[in-house]
This record gives structure tokens, C-alpha cells and sequence, in this order.
């Protein structure tokens, strides 16, 4: 399997070349197009019920989409919904990431999924909800932003501090607490950034350059309200 | 690949195999088409390197490639950091990091590596990275180590030794390392990691109780809100002057008459009103006027609106059998008007949905159908309530007004029974077997009535609706 990004930037697209009887799983509609070779399957991760969690409590789709080479080599083009940067992460089955609900975009036959439970505070004042997928196994990661993605590295102990709606993956090997950004409760909200949080290396955060509910109600004043 | 390259050729290349790899993997056409060792070396990775002809060769890249397994040197593990290839003609194993360590050389993501635990201590097997940078096996003792908990969910075995080029620190996630670690571990060792697994006991049972609390609470809100939502909500009513109430249900009222075919005389109009009379003077302190409106419809229905405003649509007219049968859904929607029940209802779901928003926002997925779902239930169970209510009243109302009560409950029997037609009417007043019961034990429980009767001959009143003369049962 090898993937390659084309037109890196805004509307990237990804290419996946599957040898014959390899698959992927991508995001349900994320297929743009394929070789004829290749049989597109909806299957439910983790059974049905696996599936119905992951579709209420993570708000990820219902289905994932199987893309097969069954009858033969083939390539798959593959594009998120929203306008931003796509990267690659390649898992070797000792790096996980935490990735927010809407942040995959395909993962190799070999990626594990899970929705995993955060715990209180983070769910509550996360902004990602209780509930986030955990990317763990190996082969191929595709993640999508909203925007571009920045990936910030940190040294052991070396600390950063993120807005929380411009998550896109972290690192299991990071820790990170959820604080106010200013000392003062009003001053956080009239700042515009409410709650942060401080990562704690080591590992990798990838950031996306846009935040997806401000743009959502900064679009929203110039939708016109129907009768 | 079998061609035969020159022996010193081969030695070339294993010599100076990594640089060759990154100064011709950019630009392959360079590559001097001379042979497979430099064709190997295409890529970026040594492919294979299997020709008999390369007795030397192989031993220096075993030597290079940092780990011999076995005695023969044949089992090479060289990995670049996009991908672990292996190589070796006897045994090919690949190579399975459990581990990531971290330092200050390292990128920020860790690299994978192979911890193996021994008695003394624990060796680290590093892969090599791209510049072909040899990095052996480390060994380290249990005593150059501090050992913590880490990671995200306080689950990983951290540990950190200061090396020859700074500190490191190496995360540990297999629950089977872990456990060989803790049993390897001298004494010394064993103090911080009981308390590193006592972190991961600790955080672990202070989320199970942070989301039992949340739980709890949540239980606590919704059952209180099912139970005393009733008390918070007739406060609430009792607040709201009449007039406000009147002016919401006129707006609808005539919103509603202005789509509609109105009945405006006739001795369907003239029974109805009657009815209406003698029922509205058994009320003792009406704050409301009353207003009816016959409507010209086949729909079975008959519905109040806050305020005071009755429709009755003909369609009901036609299939009640009397003038006391009318009376009796008259009756239970007089009441619904009198007890305030739209006011009620509106207010419930209005502060329903706010106390939902409050406690949970408003999250897609999960939340946004548990709030659907709640206000429904709500409404639903606030709506047999009412009618139970509506119901027991009008029986009241019905007895005041000398007017038989058996009516009414012999047509909902009717109307549950005979599931034909539009009987709208039913799917806002679901006739329960329970709903009928309750109304006949109250019948029982009252004294006899000697029903006065209207002034009007039902049969009248039907055949001016086009219903035929006798009744459809």
C-alpha cells in the first residue's frame, strides 16, 4: 500500500495504491474515485453495536467504507468534506494517537479503531465531547484538518498550550489538563478562547489552522433566515 | 537479482551502502546502471543482497546493521524511518518494537525500539534511522533508572536513565513488559513503581467516581424534574394572567379558522351551543369566555385551545349517536381549557428543553437525541395526565349539568374500538382500557342522576350533517 498526497494545501486529495486483496477503510463518502478493480463495501467497525456507539457518542459515521482490491491491483483517490490539509501518519504499532471525531480520513487494514471515553473534566471542557477515537495498530493513518495542520513536538516535560477546538491528534504519550486561558473566569470568555489545554510532552500535537465552530457561526450571519 | 558484480564492487557498496541509498534515492536516474548491488540500492532501502559472490559484504553489513542474531551474522534488521524492512537469507524477522523512547536526539515523536527485560536489567534494541547512524543494543542496569507513571491515561510505565548524550526516557505500553518489569525489578525499584501502579489504581477509580457522581446527579435531575416538574410547573401557571393566555390562543384560533370551511348557523350550531351553555353554567368562578366553532370536516376531532377556544369538526358530530355522547368530549375539553393543560404543556416543554440544554449543551450525537428523546417522553407522560384529568373533571361537569355521563365514556369506547377513518380525535387521547375503567368506577361511585335532556333531537342534528338516519353501528 503505498498513499501519496496530491495538491497538498486546501483541497487535497489522497491517492492509495492497493496491491491485489489488500484493503482500506475510509470514511463513509470520503471515496472520490477509484480503479475499476476495486469493490467498495460498507462495513460497520466493531459490529454493529460497536458502530452504533461510535455513531452516537462520537458523532463519526455510522458506516466506514471498505475499499477491496479484490479483482486486481488498483488506486483509490480519497478527499475529506471540509477544506483543509491532509497528512499521512504511518503507525507501527507502538505510536497511538488520539484523534478528534473528525479528523480520519482512511486508515490501512491494519489500524485498530476505538472510541475511547475521556475522562470528566476533558469531555466536559475538551470541546471534542466524552467521547474521541483512539488510533492505535499498523500501517497507514490519513487525518484531515479544517485548515492547515502544524505539528508541534515535544521534548520530555516540555509544555505547550492549545485552544481546544483546533485539536486534531495527540500523541498517547502526552498528558494535558484543561485550564482556563486567562487567570480569571470572565477575562477567559471575553478573551475569546475560553479553555485550553496545556500539553505535556513528550510526543506530537497536530493543530489545525482553523477552528471549525467559529467559522460555522462567523458563515452563519450571512445564511438568510427562511420564512 | 542475479548479476554478477565484481567482488570489489560489492565491497563498495556495502562500505558506503547508506550513502549511496541517500544519494541516489532523490535522483534514481543517476545510478550507474552496473550491477544489483547498486540496483539494491534504488529506493532507498538495501533490498536484497543475496548473490553468492558477496561473502564480505554481507558480513560487513551485518556488522553495520548493529544486531546479528544469529552466529552466522545472517539476520540483519535495517529499518529506515519509513518502514522496517528485513533482510537477512535464513531467518527473517521482522522487527517489533514495544517501546518508544524519547531524548533529546530523537524526534519529538519517539522512536519505536525493542525493550527485552533480563534479570540485571533491560536491553533496548534501537532501529536504524535514515543516515544509517548505528544505534546498538543498550543495556542498561535497574539502577540507572527512575520509574513513573505516564501518558495520557496515567497507564504507561515511564522510565528515565541520564545516557552518554542526556537524559532519555523510554514509555513502556504492553501490559506484558509491564508485568515482566515490575517482576524483573529489584527492591529499589519496586518503591516507585508500586507507586506508579498505584497512580494508575488511583486515577482509574477517581474517574469510575467521577462518573458514577455524574451519573448519580444526572439520575437525580432527571427524576426530579419527572416528579417535581408537575409542582414547579403549576407554579409557574399560576403566574401567567389569563389575558396572556387568551391572546395566545386567539392568534392560533384564528390561524387556524381562517384554512377551515366554518359552520356558522344551522341546528349542528344551535345543539352545540346549547350544550356548551348548559355546561359552562355548572362552572363556578370562569375566568374564561368560551368561544365554539363547528367545522365542516370529516375528521373525527374536537380540540381546546388555551384561552377559552373550542372546534368541534362535524366528522365527530356524525359518528356520536346523542346530543350526550358530543357533551361528553365537550366536557373533558372544557376542562383542558379550565385546568390551564395548554399553558402547562407549553411551559414543561419550554423549561424542559432549557434545563437539557443547560445540563448537557447542546452536542450532537448523544446529547441532541437524548434531548429529543426526554421532551417526548415528557410530553407524552404529561399528556395522559391531562387527559386522566380532563376526563375525571368532565365526568364532574357533566353530572353538575344534569347531563348523562355514560355517554361520554361509551363513545371512547367506541371510538378506540372502531379503528376506521380519521379519528384523529384518538391519536391526541389514546383510549386505554385503564382511561375507560377509571371513568366507570367514578360513574359508580356517584350518586344517581335523573339526566335532563337537550331541547334538540339528535337525529336532527345528524341528518342536517348528511348522516344517514339510522345509526352506523
Amino acid at each position: 500500500m503505498k498513499s501519496e498526497i496530491l495538491y497538498p494545501g486546501a483541497f487535497p486529495m489522497v491517492r492509495v495504491e492497493l496491491a491485489e486483496g489488500e484493503h482500506i477503510k475510509a470514511e463513509s463518502g470520503a471515496m472520490v474515485a477509484c480503479s475499476p478493480t476495486i469493490d467498495i463495501e460498507s462495513k460497520m467497525e466493531g459490529g454493529f453495536l460497536g458502530a452504533l456507539s461510535r455513531k452516537f457518542l462520537t458523532g463519526e459515521k455510522f458506516f466506514f467504507q471498505t475499499l477491496r482490491a479484490s479483482r486486481g491491483a488498483g488506486e483509490v483517490l480519497l478527499a475529506p468534506t471540509v477544506p483543509g490539509e491532509i497528512i499521512v501518519l504511518d503507525l507501527d504499532s507502538v505510536n497511538e494517537y488520539m484523534v478528534q471525531k473528525d479528523g480520519f480520513l482512511a486508515g490501512a487494514e491494519g489500524v485498530v479503531i476505538d472510541s475511547q471515553m475521556q475522562s470528566m473534566s476533558r469531555g466536559l471542557l475538551g470541546g471534542e465531547g466524552f467521547f474521541i477515537l483512539k488510533m492505535s495498530g499498523k500501517g497507514m493513518l490519513a487525518l484531515n484538518s479544517f485548515g492547515a495542520i502544524h505539528k508541534i513536538e515535544l521534548k520530555p516535560g516540555q509544555e505547550y498550550i492549545v485552544d481546544n477546538s483546533h485539536l486534531v491528534a495527540w500523541s498517547t504519550t502526552t498528558t494535558y489538563n484543561i485550564e482556563k486561558a486567562t487567570s480569571g473566569w470572565v477575562a477567559s470568555f471575553t478573551s475569546g478562547e475560553g479553555f485550553v489545554c496545556r500539553f505535556r510532552g513528550p510526543g506530537v500535537v497536530y493543530i489545525q489552522s482553523r477552528n471549525p465552530g467559529s467559522f460555522g457561526a462567523w458563515v452563519r450571519q450571512f445564511i438568510p433566515v427562511s420564512q | 537479482m542475479g548479476t554478477t558484480v565484481h567482488p570489489s564492487q560489492s565491497v563498495a557498496v556495502a562500505e558506503n551502502g547508506r550513502h549511496l541509498c541517500s544519494r541516489f534515492a532523490g535522483n534514481p536516474h543517476r545510478i550507474p546502471n552496473e550491477g544489483g548491488a547498486v540496483l539494491a540500492a534504488r529506493g532507498g532501502r538495501v533490498e536484497t543482497l543475496t548473490h553468492a559472490a558477496f561473502p564480505v559484504e554481507r558480513g560487513v553489513s551485518a556488522h553495520r546493521g548493529g544486531r546479528a542474531r544469529t552466529g552466522a551474522g545472517l539476520s540483519i534488521r535495517v529499518s529506515t524511518s519509513a518502514g522496517h524492512e528485513s533482510i537477512g537469507n535464513h531467518t527473517m524477522t521482522e522487527f517489533q518494537p514495544n517501546a518508544l523512547c524519547f531524548g533529546d536526539e530523537f524526534p519529538a515523536s519517539g522512536v519505536p525500539c525493542l525493550v527485552h527485560i533480563e534479570d540485571h536489567g533491560l536491553t533496548i534494541t534501537f532501529p536504524l534511522d535514515r543516515d544509517g547512524v548505528e544505534r546498538q543494543s543498550e543495556a542498561l542496569r535497574f539502577s540507572e533508572l527512575t520509574v513513573s507513571a505516564g501518558g495520557l491515561d496515567h497507564d504507561q510505565l515511564v522510565a528515565t536513565w541520564v545516557g552518554p548524550t542526556g537524559q532519555r526516557t523510554l514509555y513502556l505500553k504492553s501490559p506484558d513488559v509491564i508485568r515482566a518489569f515490575r517482576q524483573a525489578a529489584p527492591d529499589h525499584l519496586s518503591q516507585p513503581l508500586d507507586r506508579a501502579a498505584e497512580q494508575v489504581r488511583q486515577v482509574r477509580q477517581r474517574h469510575r467516581m467521577v462518573w458514577s457522581i455524574v451519573g448519580g446527579a444526572l439520575l437525580v435531575v432527571v427524576l426530579g424534574l419527572w416528579f417535581g416538574s408537575d409542582v414547579l410547573v403549576e407554579l409557574a401557571v399560576d403566574r401567567i394572567p389569563v389575558e396572556w393566555e387568551r391572546k395566545l390562543g386567539e392568534s392560533t384560533y384564528h390561524d387556524f379558522l381562517a384554512h377551515q370551511d366554518v359552520m356558522k348557523e344551522g341546528p349542528a350550531v344551535d345543539a352545540v351551543n346549547e350544550m356548551i351553555h348548559r355546561l359552562t353554567g355548572q362552572i363556578s368562578e370562569n375566568p374564561y369566555t368560551f368561544e365554539v366553532t363547528v367545522v365542516k370536516s370529516d375528521v373525527v376531532n374536537a380540540f381546546a385551545l388555551p384561552g377559552g377556544y373550542i372546534v368541534v369538526f362535524t366528522g365527530l358530530m356524525k359518528k356520536a349517536e346523542s346530543g350526550e355522547e358530543v357533551a361528553g368530549v365537550l366536557a373533558h375539553e372544557l376542562n383542558h381549557v379550565l385546568q390551564r393543560h395548554g399553558l402547562e404543556r407549553i411551559i414543561k416543554q419550554l423549561g424542559f428543553v432549557a434545563v437539557v440544554s443547560i445540563v448537557l449543551g447542546n452536542p450532537p450525537g448523544l446529547g441532541g437525541m437524548m434531548k429529543q428523546l426526554g421532551v417526548e417522553l415528557m410530553t407524552l407522560k404529561f399528556g395522559r395526565a391531562q387527559e386522566t384529568e380532563a376526563d375525571l373533571t368532565g365526568l364532574e361537569l357533566l353530572y353538575r349539568a344534569k347531563i348523562d355521563p355514560s355517554g361520554m365514556i361509551t363513545f371512547f369506547q367506541r371510538l378506540a374500538e372502531k379503528d376506521e377513518g380519521r379519528v384523529e380525535w384518538l391519536s391526541t387521547h389514546p383510549m386505554s382500557h385503564a382511561r375507560a375503567e377509571g371513568l366507570k368506577t367514578k360513574l359508580a361511585e356517584m350518586p344517581k342522576l335523573n339526566p335532563e335532556p337537550f331541547t334538540f333531537e339528535w337525529t336532527n342534528v345528524r341528518a342536517s350533517q348528511g348522516a344517514p338516519i339510522s345509526p352506523p353501528r
